[in-house]
């Protein structure tokens, strides 16, 4: 007798029988498992493997909330980051937490005390700013405040949250009045500009030189080799700074953002060019390869169906990885004051100032927003780290 | 034999040609910063009063050499350069060899003092580490090589200074204390360098070892689960002399070999760590040429040594190989 074997549910008919209903044995539903492991494209099974791995799971959704609150960050900060946002008032002030009650009773609504800042007789003609325990500033959500483009194009003024009179600083402020939790997310977010645009133009010269260097071999391989050794033997930082150095200081902000961004990429391309390089060279000699072009496909072909699938989530993998090298090389530049500047807002140009004994002893909360980068860099990593045993085909032979 | 020396001798002929593109690339570098030694010298005389011309421009560039093709001022550098002599810094107007005199050798001691810090860390924890099946101790080893690579040296740095101020009142920077900052060199200096040294000994050697325990503990992780193990385990070895005579003597070659860039990660840190600590080392001369002063001589100068004692490790480390592994040495001497 035969069955129209049905398309979806391939052998459960000889498992089970014609006449029963489908019913799914234990058998049946690993066979159907281990059917759609040998049916899945290359994106499911690295995807499948991801999830596997708890860490690097944990990692994603840290990354994925720091990526949208970089790039939500204007209505995430109750203030402009720039100095036009200062608030004269509060100069070094600490972080202030709503509250919900005070010596004058409770509230619902979370509230901040005011701050006043006042130089005269009583206070010796020093500035001195009191917190008014008397004035109460509520918080509330949804308010307006700033103008400023959502994505760059949509003008809008609504902020997260805020208050309708005085300040309110979470994390608190800098020397210039600055919000640091608002400087904190637009620091995110340009973090993450500088690695894209890095990361891109690593990327590209990295596929070019270790694509020649892969392809052709030979003389032309080992030349290309000899000098991306050579370059990845000078230490990148102190070579970085040497580029950042030549920068003409008439520079707009948005131009040394670029050209920061232009550097990292230029130097850090070794690296990734050896990858390239190595993945194109094992891959060509594949035997799945020889197999195909035994079989008489066109080489057009094994590169499209073969040679690519099989290069592409190594790739990825690797701009994940190299990711963190970027946003720290940036910081480290504009710590010390080679890299980006102010208005643009970077951990580096925040964390300029913060070695003086003042800062160190009094104004601790500076370094607030370093615990986001860390945070940033260690969910790039595990998140990469993931992608890399996920992409591996090999690694669940390993465990 | 014979085929030894040749080996160490190709290898040197390598190391030559990486240092001679090295050259190039830094020597273009310091090509291409605005404004040439010629008019720092006279736009010095110029803040002293004297006025000066198109023409006297002219004439010093020619007296300085600067007038000669590219590639002839490159030849004269990098053949002053291997005899460790770097010409004058326009700004500061001293040799340069003397100015960076021993503060050079300083830095070399401190980062190797943290290499070699790094792999007494690393080696035996990472092979205690791959042949545990110990989940929380691989785990914690785990994040913490993370940690070393997220949070960059000039970071902990920072850290570990802002806790020394907040609870000892003292920010622990500097090299020498007070009374020996310019004295000669005597044993008691010494002592002092030694006190005052283990912070940035630490702090440089922080990320590299917690690269150098990830790269040991997976090349112990890859071997231990080979053959051999488990035939020599089969013949009755076992316990530390299992672990020290079978996968980490095969692990040592790539170890050995990783140890130039881990070298080249510490240099990474050097100037950085140098800025936050107030080190008065080639790192902080470093910055001090770049950010403040933007003086190319002494700046090409410092980052040709830094490559060059990479290289120079490399080299000795290549040349190590072929002496302690054996399967290296069949292959040389065939």
């Amino acid at each position: 007798m035969t069955t129209t074997p049905d398309p979806l549910k391939p052998n459960l008919a000889e498992t089970t029988g014609p006449h029963v209903q489908v019913v799914e044995t234990e058998a049946a539903v690993e066979r159907r498992s281990k059917e759609a492991y040998f049916t899945a494209s290359q994106g499911q099974l690295i995807w499948a493997r991801f999830k596997k791995q708890r860490s690097a799971m944990i990692a994603a959704c840290v990354l994925a909330f720091l990526i949208l609150s970089g790039i939500f960050a204007p209505f995430l900060s109750p203030y402009d980051p720039t100095i036009a946002g200062k608030n004269d008032d509060y100069l070094n002030g600490a972080p202030q937490i709503p509250m919900f009650c005070d010596s004058n009773g409770c509230s619902l609504r979370p509230f901040v005390h005011g701050v006043e800042r006042e130089r005269s007789l009583a206070t010796n003609f020093r500035w001195v700013t009191t917190i008014n325990e008397d004035e109460r500033n509520y918080v509330y959500f949804f308010v307006e405040g700033w103008e400023y483009k959502l994505f760059g194009f949509i003008p809008m003024d609504t902020h997260l949250f805020g208050t309708q009179e005085g300040f309110v600083h979470v994390f608190g402020t800098d020397a210039s009045g600055k919000d640091i939790f608002s400087r904190t997310f637009h620091a995110i977010w340009t973090s993450l500009q500088v690695g894209t645009i890095g990361v891109f133009i690593a990327f590209v010269l990295a596929l070019v030189i270790g694509g020649v260097s892969g392809y052709y071999g030979g003389w032309i391989d080992s030349v290309l080799q000899m000098i991306t050794d050579a370059v990845r033997t000078v230490p990148a930082i102190p070579l970085f700074m040497a580029v950042a150095a030549f920068m003409p200081p008439e520079m707009t902000a948005e131009q040394r953002f670029f050209y920061i961004s232009l550097i990292l990429g230029l130097i850090g391309w070794p690296t990734l060019a050896r990858r390239v390089r190595t993945h194109l060279l094992t891959e060509r000699n594949q035997e799945y390869v020889l197999a195909a072009q035994l079989c008489g496909a066109s080489s057009g072909h094994v590169i499209r169906r073969h040679l690519l699938p099989s290069f592409t989530s190594y790739i990825i993998v690797d701009l994940v990885i190299s990711f963190p090298y970027m946003v720290l090389s940036e910081t480290a530049l504009s710590f010390i004051g080679l890299g980006l500047k102010d208005p643009v807002n970077s951990l580096g140009v925040m964390l300029q100032n913060v070695t003086s004994a003042d800062v160190l002893l009094n104004y601790q909360w500076y370094f607030i927003p370093v615990i986001f980068f860390i945070a940033l860099v260690m969910a790039f990593v595990f998140v990469g780290d993931g992608l890399r045993d996920a992409a591996d085909p090999y690694s669940d032979a390993n465990k | 034999m014979l085929n030894f020396a040749r080996f160490v001798l190709t290898r040197a002929v390598l190391a030559m040609i990486t240092l001679i593109i090295v050259s190039l690339v830094v020597f273009s570098l310091m090509e291409l910063v605005p404004g040439d030694c010629a008019e720092r010298y006279l736009a010095f005389k110029n803040t002293q009063g004297s006025g000066i011309s198109v023409a006297d421009i002219e004439n010093e560039r020619v007296r300085l050499g600067l007038d000669r093709p590219f590639l002839e001022r490159w030849g004269k550098w990098i053949v002053g350069a291997f005899q460790g002599e770097f010409g004058d810094s326009c700004i500061l107007r001293v040799n340069i060899a003397q100015l960076l005199g021993d503060k050079f050798w300083i830095s070399l001691g401190l980062c190797l003092a943290s290499l070699m810090l790094a792999y007494a860390i690393a080696v035996p924890v990472g092979i205690i580490a791959a042949a545990s099946h110990n989940a929380v101790l691989n785990n914690s080893l785990r994040l913490f090589s993370y940690l070393g690579l997220a949070m960059p040296n000039f970071l902990l740095a920072l850290m570990i200074m802002l806790f020394s101020t907040v609870y000892f009142g003292d920010t622990l920077t500097g090299l020498f204390s007070a009374e020996f900052r310019d004295a000669d060199w005597s044993w008691a200096r010494v002592m002092d360098l030694l006190s005052n040294a283990w912070l940035p000994i630490f702090i440089l050697g922080w990320s590299a070892t917690a690269f150098a325990l990830q790269t040991v503990r997976a090349l112990m992780s890859d071997e231990i689960g080979k053959l051999y193990v488990t035939a020599a385990e089969a013949r009755g070895v076992h316990g530390r002399k299992l672990l020290w005579n079978y996968p980490a003597r095969h692990a040592l070659g790539p170890i050995v070999n990783s140890l130039g860039f881990d070298l080249n990660r510490i240099f990474n840190e050097l100037p950085i760590v140098a800025l936050i600590l107030t080190l008065t080392e080639a790192g902080a001369l470093l910055i001090e040429a770049l950010a403040r002063s933007n003086d190319q001589q002494l700046a090409g100068a410092i980052i040709f040594l830094l490559t060059a004692s990479i290289v120079t490790l490399n080299f000795l480390t290549d040349v190590m190989l072929a002496v302690l592994d054996p399967r290296v040495r069949k292959s040389i001497v065939r």
